[in-house]
């Protein structure tokens, strides 16, 4: 077995066209999956601060007669 | 006694159904006709985007004529509860003593003969447009026979599913690709032996064991996917 | 809820005794996951040889073999959540289910790519309708449908509960699916090429496939776990639990972005 070479790793015995994009979607579709429920969740939260803040600012200031 | 009293009652509650949800049907004919029309559309599109060649038609034909009929059953699915739902009558035969799979099967086979068929009785004539060798007709009729009552059972299981939702034309066809696969594969197996020569009885089988599961299931199915879907 | 059931079952699909046991779990599968995902692609990429027959393009297997199973095993997953859901109309179970979907529809999208770049180089083409290609194609319809049925609802619990009930029709389905599209491919005599030859592996090929099957069973518990959590999160958005979680993240977020 010969020594480990960049140049023939990257080239893939003449296949990269087609393995490194399979290794890509496998990686692109997997990081998406998991950022998208983080990114979700980090919306909620803060939407739900904000529904508190104001219905705490509701109960300290009694609505005047509006 | 008492047995025997429930059973007519409920033969005719069964009889009540079905008149007057082809009584309705009647009174609307020209949605009855829509399927037909569709249908009719489809099939003269084929040549011309195609080419008038016979053999090319003529190896095509039999598929084309199902999946067309597989096409316009779908485009008539979605009202098959819509009416009801907006008049309330689904709730009152949700709520009505008689078993509720069993009134759901009336309303499928209602649904069945005013959507199917007309399409099974136009379809040799389509198919003959495409000139399908007149052998293979009465294969391709049995087909029919077989797998339009299959959709409209896994069709109204489906239905049902989606009847607390306001949208359901794309969706429908989305949910119902999957479980209309085998239906496509063996019907349009069936006649593509025929057509070959070869036996057709195998897959004309499956198709009639596909049935009478169906005919077993899907109105329960159908019940318990309607009890989930308007939360009752 | 059933008496069979063990007490720390019901203690455990209380949503926040899970959330907190998912979030304490959650980095560990990831971590696992991505250490055994490193080890499987050091293994595949570099240390395994060339294929005799098909030279490095086999190496697409590594994750095109893992992939397709973990589309099959999620989706058994999906319709065991969604039974126990129907059944014991437990709130977990819905959204174990639920939140499955995407992860099994993501695994089936990846297994029909790298399929079909690994189908260019040796059938010469990007598709062929193949027994196994067409299956996994209707499994991603199944998927797409329950999540759309999910989506389509207002009520989110009710719309769980419908496309609980299709998950169960389409699991019943699956092995129907696969046994016509057998016989349409034996009547229709299409490509008999196979990618996978019948147990024709050497182990230092075997071995990072099978790591990379491990590897992806802890990645889907980390991402299960973090769906759950932040579905959990807003389907309670009313409860006290809830409030203190997002009080706490707020503090937190004053100074810097919370880790989990």
């Amino acid at each position: 077995m010969s020594a480990f070479s960049w140049d023939s790793f990257i080239a893939m015995g003449g296949y990269a066209a087609y393995v490194w994009p399979a290794y890509a979607v496998f990686f692109i579709v997997l990081i998406a999956d998991y950022v998208s429920p983080t990114l979700r969740r980090r919306r909620d939260l803060r939407e739900l601060r904000a529904r508190m803040a104001r219905q705490s600012a509701r109960q300290q200031r009694p609505p005047s007669a509006s | 006694m008492g047995v025997r009293m429930s059973r007519t009652r409920l033969s005719t509650a069964c009889v009540a159904v079905l008149r007057r949800d082809l009584t309705l049907a009647w009174r609307r004919r020209g949605d009855i006709v829509m399927p037909v029309l569709y249908a009719l559309i489809v099939i003269t599109l084929f040549p011309f985007a195609l080419g008038p060649e016979d053999a090319l038609l003529q190896r095509i034909a039999g598929g084309v004529v199902l999946v067309t009929m597989l096409l316009a059953m779908l485009l008539a699915l979605d009202a098959m509860f819509r009416s009801d739902i907006e008049d309330g009558s689904l709730e009152q035969l949700m709520l009505s003593p008689q078993p509720l799979a069993l009134m759901l099967g009336m309303k499928i086979l209602a649904h069945w003969i005013t959507t199917a068929l007309p399409l099974i009785l136009i379809a040799p004539l389509l198919a003959g447009m495409l000139h399908l060798p007149a052998p293979v007709m009465p294969v391709l009729v049995y087909a029919l026979l077989l797998a339009t009552p299959l959709l409209s059972l896994l069709g109204a299981v489906l239905v049902a599913l989606t009847a607390g939702t306001r949208r359901s034309g794309m969706l429908l066809a989305l949910m119902l690709l999957p479980l209309c696969v085998p239906v496509v594969i063996f019907a349009a197996g069936a006649v593509a032996a025929a057509q070959q020569g070869l036996p057709w009885l195998a897959p004309m089988a499956w198709l009639g064991a596909a049935l009478v599961m169906a005919l077993v299931l899907a109105p329960l199915a159908c019940a318990a996917a309607l009890r989930i879907a308007l939360d009752a | 809820m059933a008496n069979w059931i063990p007490l720390w079952v019901h203690k455990l699909s209380s949503p926040p005794n899970f959330y907190r046991f998912a979030g304490t779990l959650r980095p560990w599968a990831l971590g696992l996951a991505l250490l055994l995902g490193a080890i499987a692609l050091y293994g595949g990429l570099v240390l395994a040889p060339a294929d005799y027959q098909q030279g490095d393009a086999y190496r697409i297997i590594f994750i095109h073999v893992p992939c397709a199973w973990m589309g099959l095993f999620v989706y058994g997953v999906m319709a065991i959540a969604s039974f126990i859901s129907l059944v014991w109309r437990i709130k977990l179970a819905e959204v174990v289910a639920m939140e499955s979907a995407p992860i099994g529809a993501a695994f089936t999208f990846i297994t029909l790519c790298t399929g079909s770049l690994w189908g260019k180089p040796m059938w010469g083409t990007w598709w062929t309708w193949d027994a196994r290609l067409t299956s996994e194609l209707v499994l991603l319809f199944l998927y797409l449908g329950v999540i759309g049925l999910y989506h389509s609802f207002e009520d989110r619990r009710q719309g769980a509960r419908a496309a609980a009930f299709l998950a169960i029709i389409g699991i019943i389905n699956v092995p129907i699916v696969h046994f016509s599209v057998n016989w349409w491919n034996t009547l229709h005599q299409g490509s008999t090429v196979r990618l996978l030859g019948p147990s024709k592996m050497s182990g230092d090929m075997l071995w990072p496939l099978l790591t990379m099957m491990a590897a992806t069973k802890f990645y889907y518990i980390a991402s299960l776990f973090g769906r759950v959590r932040t579905d959990l999160l807003s389907l309670e958005s009313g409860k006290d639990w809830v409030r203190q979680i997002a009080e706490a993240q707020g503090h937190a977020a004053a100074k810097q972005e919370g880790r989990r």
